[in-house]
């Protein structure tokens, strides 16, 4: 579990994160990203649609106990997570839609989350002491948005501190989970040792099934590649620390121990493919702008 | 000075400066150099902010006037007094829009040395050509490319090196955001093996010469024949010659451009975008100078491409001007965030350098609201010869009516005055035509004629004066705006062993108005015929992006006259037939 500290830094740390997001984007990009809403309303379908449903199913599939089936679904209806950006401009993809489906999702998340993880938690059986009150996640999402609407304005006033906040709440992302392997890993070596294997495959497959979804899910849409690839990262990467931080507040002792263990795995493990799959996808993405450059010299014999 | 044994030409085009509210008659000049320009502008404007750069992410910097005065006084002082450069002294200056620009640029005018702009994305190759024509002594570059200078540095007279970064003057965290993004990230940042200064250091060392001392002594006794600036351009027959261009020159320059625009400026009240590169002489001219002298505020874009990089600095500043080139417009069309946005302070733009498309001018003004005015110029002319009036009569697809002070002449190829409708290849004199081109009198007598210069263009010119371009120079090829001269590529491609012989054209292109295409006919000797890939990397070693060929085409023979000159109008016209094939 978690020390009072942490659990107070963790929130200091998101409030810096979400002023991060709130300045990689300004009230116009919304405007226009509503403007042609489907790049957004895939965003949702997968963030919304998939990953709760997946989670639901592997929570099912899997036989877990009430306590890790929570935490599943929990991180599973989670909107996308900040990192997504960093990982996305990595892999040469879409920067400006990935900012744009995390940003969209974080504020759906005020309604949508409280509502889904009601839905699937019922739907789970899960029952008492496991549920997390709709209203205090809730709460948790309306207190982020404050730093992330200070975060629009201090952009539209200053770009130099917007940009400059931008790019320290992406590095923050990284550096909480940094702080959870470091803090939590070494204490809970014991329990890591004897986690069963499916809560590993649960935490890691949440994450790339989600991927694998949300790449198929815009092909299926006519999305580019380089969208898909996008889609596809900012589908899988949820936003974990804001997971840790619902489940520190709801849960003391034993309990937050068991419900945690799921978010946590998800949010080590999830650096770890998607740093794979950013390897890849900027493999795929300089293959492919170097053959549109050959293409662009020109057919030997033009017929 | 040749005295002009033609007659004047009968300027029909002054009906339409008065229907414009054109001021058709050019003041003398205002200033007698570009150093005083710029330093009276500077003191008039001292607390407005003249240049404010700004990155993809929004990350900007800003100098004010005072600040662009003061720090190009510096450079001037580093130039003269620690370098020990004298009056007249080349000075080339590689950088990409930067505030770093206007400081090195105003600094060596006012130094009273000569401004030799060059395009940073030169190969090698290219530099040293530049350089040691120019004989340029001392060369201000951006980091970036650093890793081109021992090659360089070995084979000219060049002495000293200062290197700028495209960051310079920026506050401290944006400076660092952007730094370590280029370090380790994009890695662009090479390793400089030669002794440099960096542009901060030259300042500073400046700055403690000076003392208390004036740079206007450097300046104070330039007259308007003095050289300015040597603008690199290949003229019409290929190899690149450095067009003089005077102090009065540009300074006529300014003020024609101005008495163009004037109906849509307010002096002190612009913020103008300027995504095209300074070191062309359109924005050169225009934005640089043009609107410094009325104090606006120049919006510079390092990189404008992909044009999404300019949606922050269209967004962020109440953007009143914009000048660019047909391909920047058609971009900015097709982006979503334009459409959704235009610049709502926007009162005008000006397109220049290549043909701007009719569908791409009447989007344009649909779009903003607001006229776009296609001018005509060359760098021989610093450059402006011609604009529409953004007052009112401007005509789609033509190049205007002569600026004022500008006298212009179609003339057929005996010499003689075409009549109106008819077409001519276009004459120009005025305060604004070169001096001749650098060390080469033979080129230079080629091109002026009785104080005349012959454009090699050719026009018709209607009854009011407005004029249209009926041909480009004979082989020229425009690649966004840029010149591109066919015997510069047909050299690096015939350099490769499977390739026997080459011709290269222009073929229309829908991006870049014009694109360069290879016609190869591959060594019988050699193994294999070349593929356009192994073309294509060849090319690269030797030429700047976008002088590299777009298509090629394997040949077993070229047309040819009959003494063995390849000729490349037959080729045209194979590729004008091939086009309207298509449409």
């Amino acid at each position: 579990m978690l020390t009072e500290l942490e659990t107070k830094l963790l929130g200091v740390m998101m409030m810096v994160i979400m002023l991060g997001m709130g300045a990689s984007l300004t009230y116009r990009d919304f405007l226009i990203a509503l403007r042609k809403p489907k790049g957004v309303l895939v965003g949702l379908v997968c963030q919304y649609g998939i990953m709760p449903f997946l989670g639901y199913l592997l929570a099912m599939a899997l036989g877990l106990p009430p306590g890790l089936a929570v935490g599943l679904i929990l991180i599973a209806c989670m909107p996308g997570g900040t990192t997504s950006n960093i990982f996305t401009y990595f892999s040469k993809a879409v920067l400006a839609l990935s900012i744009m489906m995390t940003s969209v999702s974080t504020l759906v998340a005020l309604v949508a989350v409280p509502a889904l993880l009601e839905f699937y938690s019922g739907a789970a059986g899960i029952t008492g002491d496991f549920r997390i009150p709709a209203g205090n996640v809730a709460q948790v999402l309306v207190v982020l948005l404050v730093p992330t609407v200070i975060g629009m304005v201090l952009r539209k006033l200053n770009p130099n501190v917007g940009a400059s906040i931008e790019l320290l709440g992406g590095m923050l992302g990284i550096a909480v989970i940094v702080f959870l392997i470091i803090s939590w890993v070494p204490r809970n070596y014991q329990l890591l040792t004897v986690t069963p294997w499916y809560v590993y495959f649960a935490a890691v497959g949440l994450g790339l099934f989600g991927m694998v979804l949300g790449y198929s899910l815009a092909k299926l849409l006519k999305q580019d590649n380089n969208r898909s690839r996008t889609i596809a990262l900012e589908t899988g990467i949820q936003n974990g620390p804001l997971a840790v931080l619902i489940v520190t507040l709801t849960f003391t002792g034993a309990m937050q121990q068991e419900v945690l263990l799921i978010p946590v795995l998800y949010s080590l493990f999830i650096v770890l493919t998607s740093s794979a799959v950013t390897v890849w996808f900027r493999r795929l993405s300089n293959r492919e702008a170097k053959a549109r450059d050959s293409a662009k010299v020109g057919a030997l014999n033009p017929t | 000075m040749l005295t002009p044994t033609v007659p004047l030409s009968p300027q029909p085009w002054r009906a339409a400066y008065a229907a414009a509210g054109i001021v058709g008659d050019l003041p003398p000049p205002n200033h007698a150099s570009l150093a005083a320009l710029v330093h009276s502008s500077c003191v008039a404007y001292a607390q407005q902010i003249a240049y404010t750069c700004v990155v993809p992410n929004g990350m900007n910097g800003s100098l004010t006037y005072a600040q662009v005065d003061a720090h190009s006084d510096a450079f001037a002082a580093y130039l003269r007094q620690t370098l020990k450069l004298p009056p007249g002294a080349r000075v080339a200056v590689q950088l990409p829009n930067s505030l770093g620009y206007p400081v090195v640029a105003f600094g060596i005018l006012k130094a009273g040395c000569v401004l030799v702009n060059t395009n940073p994305l030169y190969t090698p190759s290219e530099m040293l050509h530049q350089f040691k024509d120019a004989g340029v002594e001392a060369l201000v570059l951006i980091d970036m490319f650093a890793d081109k200078l021992p090659a360089v540095m070995r084979d000219t007279g060049l002495k000293h090196v200062i290197v700028a970064r495209v960051t310079e003057f920026f506050p401290a965290v944006p400076n660092l955001v952007v730094r370590g993004v280029q370090r380790f990230w994009s890695r662009v940042l090479p390793p400089i093996t030669v002794p440099h200064v960096r542009l901060a250091a030259a300042l500073a060392q400046g700055k403690a010469a000076l003392g208390a001392a004036s740079v206007k002594a450097y300046w104070g006794d330039l007259k308007a024949g003095d050289t300015a600036a040597l603008q690199y351009t290949g003229g019409t027959t290929g190899v690149a010659k450095g067009a003089v261009l005077s102090h009065g020159n540009l300074v006529a320059n300014v003020q024609q451009m101005l008495a163009m625009g004037a109906t849509h400026m307010t002096p002190g009240k612009e913020c103008v975008l300027t995504a095209l590169p300074l070191y062309h002489i359109f924005a050169f001219t225009a934005n640089l100078l043009g609107f410094l002298s009325i104090g606006a505020r120049n919006i510079l874009i390092p990189s404008p491409r992909p044009v999404q990089n300019l949606q922050r600095a269209v967004e962020n500043y109440p953007v009143t001007w914009i000048t660019g080139v047909n391909t920047l417009f058609n971009a900015l069309l097709n982006e979503e965030w334009f459409l959704a946005y235009p610049p709502k302070h926007l009162k005008a733009s000006i397109a220049g350098g290549t043909a701007l498309h009719g569908a791409v001018a009447e989007r344009w003004a649909a779009v903003t609201g607001t006229p776009i005015a296609e001018g005509y110029g060359l760098t021989e002319t610093s450059p402006v010869v011609s604009f529409n009036p953004l007052g009112g009569g401007a005509r789609l697809g033509s190049i205007g009516i002569p600026a004022p002070g500008t006298e212009v002449r179609l003339v057929s190829d005996d010499g003689a005055d075409v009549k109106a409708g008819e077409a001519g290849e276009i004459w120009v004199r005025g305060p604004q035509v070169m001096q001749g081109y650098w060390n080469n009198p033979g080129a230079s007598a080629d091109i002026l004629r009785d104080g005349w210069l012959a454009t090699g263009d050719v026009a018709v010119m209607d009854e009011a004066g407005f004029m249209r371009i009926v041909d480009r120079k004979k082989d020229l090829i425009l690649v966004s705006g840029f010149n591109v001269y066919p015997n510069e590529i047909e050299d690096v491609i015939a350099r490769m062993d499977a390739v026997l012989e080459v011709a290269v054209i222009g073929i229309p292109d829908g991006q870049s108005g014009e694109a360069v295409r290879a016609y190869v006919v591959p060594n019988p000797e050699h193994a294999a015929a070349p593929t356009a890939a192994q073309i294509a990397e060849h090319c690269r070693k030797y030429l700047t992006g976008y002088k590299l060929p777009k298509s090629v085409v394997l040949r077993d023979e070229l047309p040819k006259t009959p003494i063995g000159k390849v000729l490349r109008k037959d080729l045209k016209a194979e590729v004008r037939a091939e086009f309207a094939a298509r449409k």
